[in-house]
C-alpha cells in the first residue's frame, strides 16, 4: 500500500504532517514519539529575531475548540539552524520552516537563512497569524501584499515555497491564485479564525492579546470548505489543515483535494494521534480496496461540479 | 520518559462532594515520578472537552503500576473525570515536569500547602520521610473544607499543623502566620516547599527572600500540551545572570521553580 505523497517536489512518506505552532521544533517530542512516523513537520514560526510572544493568558478552551493568541515567541532562525537543525537531522521526516516577518525584507531574510541551511525540506510562509500586531494576517488579508511577499521570498530561494493562507477574507481563492502567480509550489490551507472570547464577570477578553486564532474540531467544516475552493482555484497542490482528529477528518480534506493534511490541536490532546490516523487511513484503504492514498484525492462527488481531480488544471472557476 | 497511554480507572474514592482520589493504572509514572511532576489527562476519548487537563501526582505505588491524583470536580475536564466508572479509561501523559529540588541531608524542608495544592506537597513528604528526611506541613484553607486531606498527612507520620481563615479548623489566620513563628523558633537549616494559590506562594517566596532562604514552588497556569510546544502556560521568570525576566513553560520548565526567580503578578 502506497501513502507517499508528493507536494512541491518533497516526497512525504504519508500525507500527515504536525502542524505549525502545535509540534514546537519537533524536538520536544524526541523519547515520546517516533518522529519518523510523521510526513513532515512543519516548526513553529520564526522570525530573525528571538521574541517573547503575547501576554497571558494564551489559552482558552471553547466549545469543542481552542482559542490561542501565543504571539508567535520563538528563538529566531539563527538559533534554529544552530540548535535544532543538528537534532533533527537524524530522523526521518520532511521538516519545513514556518517563515515570518514584520516586513516584506525580512519574510525574505529569514528565507535566505533557510536556504544556506541542511535539512529543511521547504518553506511555509506565514501570512496568517491573527495574533501579532505587524506581519502575519496583515499580509495575508491583501492580495497584493500576499503577492509581494510570496515573491520576495520566491526570489530569496530554491527551496519549495508554502504560504499558509488566512481564513479570515471574503474570498479564499482570490488569495490562493495571488500566492500562485507569484510562484508559490503549494499552499497551507487554513490558520486560525480570528475570535473573541469574553469573561463575563470582569467584561475583558479572557486573553491577554485581546482577540485570539480559533482551532480544533469546531472550525473543519470551514476547513474543509476553504481548502476545497482553493485547490479548486490553482495548479498547485494544497495542504488541508484545521480541526484533523481522525482519519476520517484527514480524508474529508484529501477527498476534497487536498494533497496532504496537517494535523495542529490535536497534537496537544493526544501527542499520539498521528500513529492513530495513519492507522486510520490504511484501514480505509483497504476496506475500499484501495492500494495508494493518491487514489482519493479529489474525489470528491459534488452535485452540479466536476470532481476535483478530473477538473485539476482544465477547468477554473470564475471569480 | 513519559509515556502517552489510554489508562484504566482501577480506584476511586470520594472525599465529600467535589474532591476525589482517582488512582489509574499507568506504570511509567508509577516507577519514574518525583514529588512536583503531574501528568496531562482527559476522561475517555470524546472531543470534548477539548484539552486535557494538568494534575499534580499525589501518589505512586511502584509494585503495583499505578498513580493516585487529588481531583476536585470544578469544570467539565474534571467533573468527567471523577464521572468515571472504575475500570472506565482516560487517556493520560506523564509523568511530566521537573519535580521539587529535595533538601540536602539535615534540612529541614517546610511545606506550605494552600487548600487545593497539597497533592505534590504530600508526595513530596512521603518521599522525604521514606529517606528519613525531617519534613513538616503547613495546611491552610480559608474553611475546614479546604484541608480535605488533613487526616491522610497526619496518618502519614508527617508533623501537620491546620490553618483556616475563618478559624473553622486549626489555628486562624493565613497559612503563613505559623510559619513565620516557626522559622522565628528554628535555629537548623530549612527549605521551603509551596504550592497553593498565586497570592500564597508569592507571600512565602517574600517571606523566604527576607531571610535569604531557599524556596520552591509549584505554579499552576492553564496547561495546554504538557509538552511544552503550545506555549500557552508560560509564567515570566527570572534567569541568572540576565537583567530581564523571560517567558518559561511551566509545564517542561517547571512547574517547580525557584521562588526568587518568579515575577509575580
Amino acid at each position: 500500500m502506497n501513502l507517499a505523497v508528493e507536494i512541491a517536489g518533497i516526497r512525504l512518506k504519508n500525507p500527515l504532517l504536525a502542524a505549525s505552532g502545535t509540534f514546537g521544533y519537533g524536538v520536544e517530542y524526541e523519547g515520546l514519539l517516533d518522529l519518523s512516523l510523521l510526513g513532515g513537520i512543519v516548526s513553529k514560526g520564526l522570525y530573525m529575531e528571538p521574541r517573547d510572544g503575547a501576554p497571558t493568558p494564551r489559552i482558552v478552551e471553547t466549545p469543542s475548540g481552542l482559542l490561542n493568541a501565543i504571539g508567535l515567541q520563538g528563538v529566531g532562525i539563527r538559533a534554529f539552524v544552530r540548535d535544532v537543525l543538528p537534532r533533527m537531522a537524524k530522523h526521518d521526516t520532511a521538516l519545513l520552516v514556518n517563515v515570518c516577518g514584520e516586513t516584506v525584507d525580512e519574510y525574505a531574510e529569514v528565507a535566505r537563512v533557510c536556504d544556506g541551511a541542511p535539512g529543511i525540506a521547504g518553506l511555509e510562509v506565514n501570512i496568517s497569524c491573527p495574533n501579532v500586531e505587524k506581519g502575519g494576517m496583515a499580509f495575508g488579508g491583501d492580495p497584493r501584499l500576499t503577492h509581494e511577499v510570496v515573491a520576495a521570498v520566491r526570489k530569496a530561494t530554491r527551496l519549495p515555497v508554502v504560504p499558509k493562507l488566512s481564513p479570515n477574507v471574503g474570498d479564499i481563492t482570490v488569495f490562493a491564485r495571488a500566492a500562485e502567480e507569484a510562484g508559490a509550489d503549494a499552499l497551507s490551507c487554513i490558520n486560525t479564525l480570528l475570535g473573541l472570547a469574553v469573561d463575563t464577570e470582569t467584561r475583558r477578553p479572557r486573553l491577554g492579546f485581546g482577540t485570539g486564532g480559533l482551532s480544533g474540531p469546531a472550525i473543519r467544516p470551514v476547513a474543509v470548505r476553504m481548502a476545497w475552493q482553493a485547490a479548486r482555484a490553482v495548479r498547485i497542490p494544497v495542504i488541508g489543515i484545521g480541526g484533523i482528529a481522525s482519519a476520517a477528518d484527514a480524508l474529508e480534506f484529501l477527498i476534497a483535494g487536498c494533497r496532504a493534511v496537517q494535523i495542529g490541536t490535536a497534537n496537544f490532546v493526544d501527542p499520539g494521534v498521528h500513529e492513530r490516523v495513519l492507522a486510520g487511513l490504511r484501514e480505509y484503504l483497504e476496506r475500499h480496496g484501495l492500494d495508494d492514498v493518491n487514489s482519493v484525492v479529489g474525489t470528491l462527488e459534488y452535485p452540479g461540479l466536476p470532481r476535483p481531480c478530473d477538473a485539476a488544471g482544465t477547468e477554473k472557476p470564475g471569480g | 520518559m513519559p509515556a502517552n497511554r489510554v489508562v484504566p480507572l482501577v480506584g476511586r474514592e470520594a472525599l465529600g462532594a467535589a474532591h476525589f482520589l482517582l488512582t489509574f493504572l499507568h506504570p511509567e509514572t508509577a516507577r519514574e515520578a518525583r514529588p512536583g511532576q503531574f501528568v496531562m489527562i482527559k476522561a475517555g476519548l470524546s472531543a470534548e472537552p477539548p484539552l486535557r487537563r494538568p494534575f499534580s501526582i499525589l501518589s505512586v505505588d511502584a509494585a503495583r503500576d499505578t498513580v493516585t491524583l487529588f481531583v476536585k470536580a470544578i469544570g467539565p475536564g474534571s467533573r468527567a473525570l471523577c464521572a468515571m466508572p472504575p475500570g472506565g479509561e482516560a487517556q493520560c501523559l506523564g509523568p511530566l515536569g521537573r519535580p521539587f529540588t529535595p533538601p540536602p541531608a539535615g534540612t529541614e524542608a517546610l511545606l506550605v500547602a494552600g487548600g487545593y495544592g497539597v497533592a505534590p506537597l504530600l508526595f513530596l513528604g512521603d518521599d522525604l520521610r521514606r529517606a528519613d528526611g525531617r519534613a513538616r506541613l503547613f495546611y491552610g484553607g480559608r474553611t475546614a473544607a479546604d484541608l480535605v486531606l488533613l487526616d491522610r498527612a497526619g496518618g502519614r507520620g508527617l508533623a501537620v499543623l491546620a490553618v483556616t481563615e475563618d478559624g473553622s479548623l486549626g489555628e486562624r489566620g493565613r497559612v503563613t502566620a505559623p510559619l513565620e513563628a516557626h522559622l522565628d523558633a528554628t535555629r537548623g537549616p530549612v527549605r521551603l516547599y509551596a504550592c497553593g494559590p498565586d497570592a500564597m506562594m508569592h507571600a512565602v517566596a517574600r517571606l523566604a527572600a527576607a531571610r535569604s532562604l531557599e524556596a520552591e514552588v509549584s505554579l499552576d497556569p492553564w496547561m495546554g500540551c504538557g509538552m511544552g510546544t503550545c506555549l500557552g502556560c508560560v509564567v515570566r521568570v527570572h534567569t541568572p545572570g540576565e537583567e530581564r525576566w523571560r517567558y518559561r513553560c511551566a509545564c517542561t520548565d517547571g512547574p517547580v521553580f525557584d521562588a526568587a526567580r518568579v515575577v509575580w503578578p
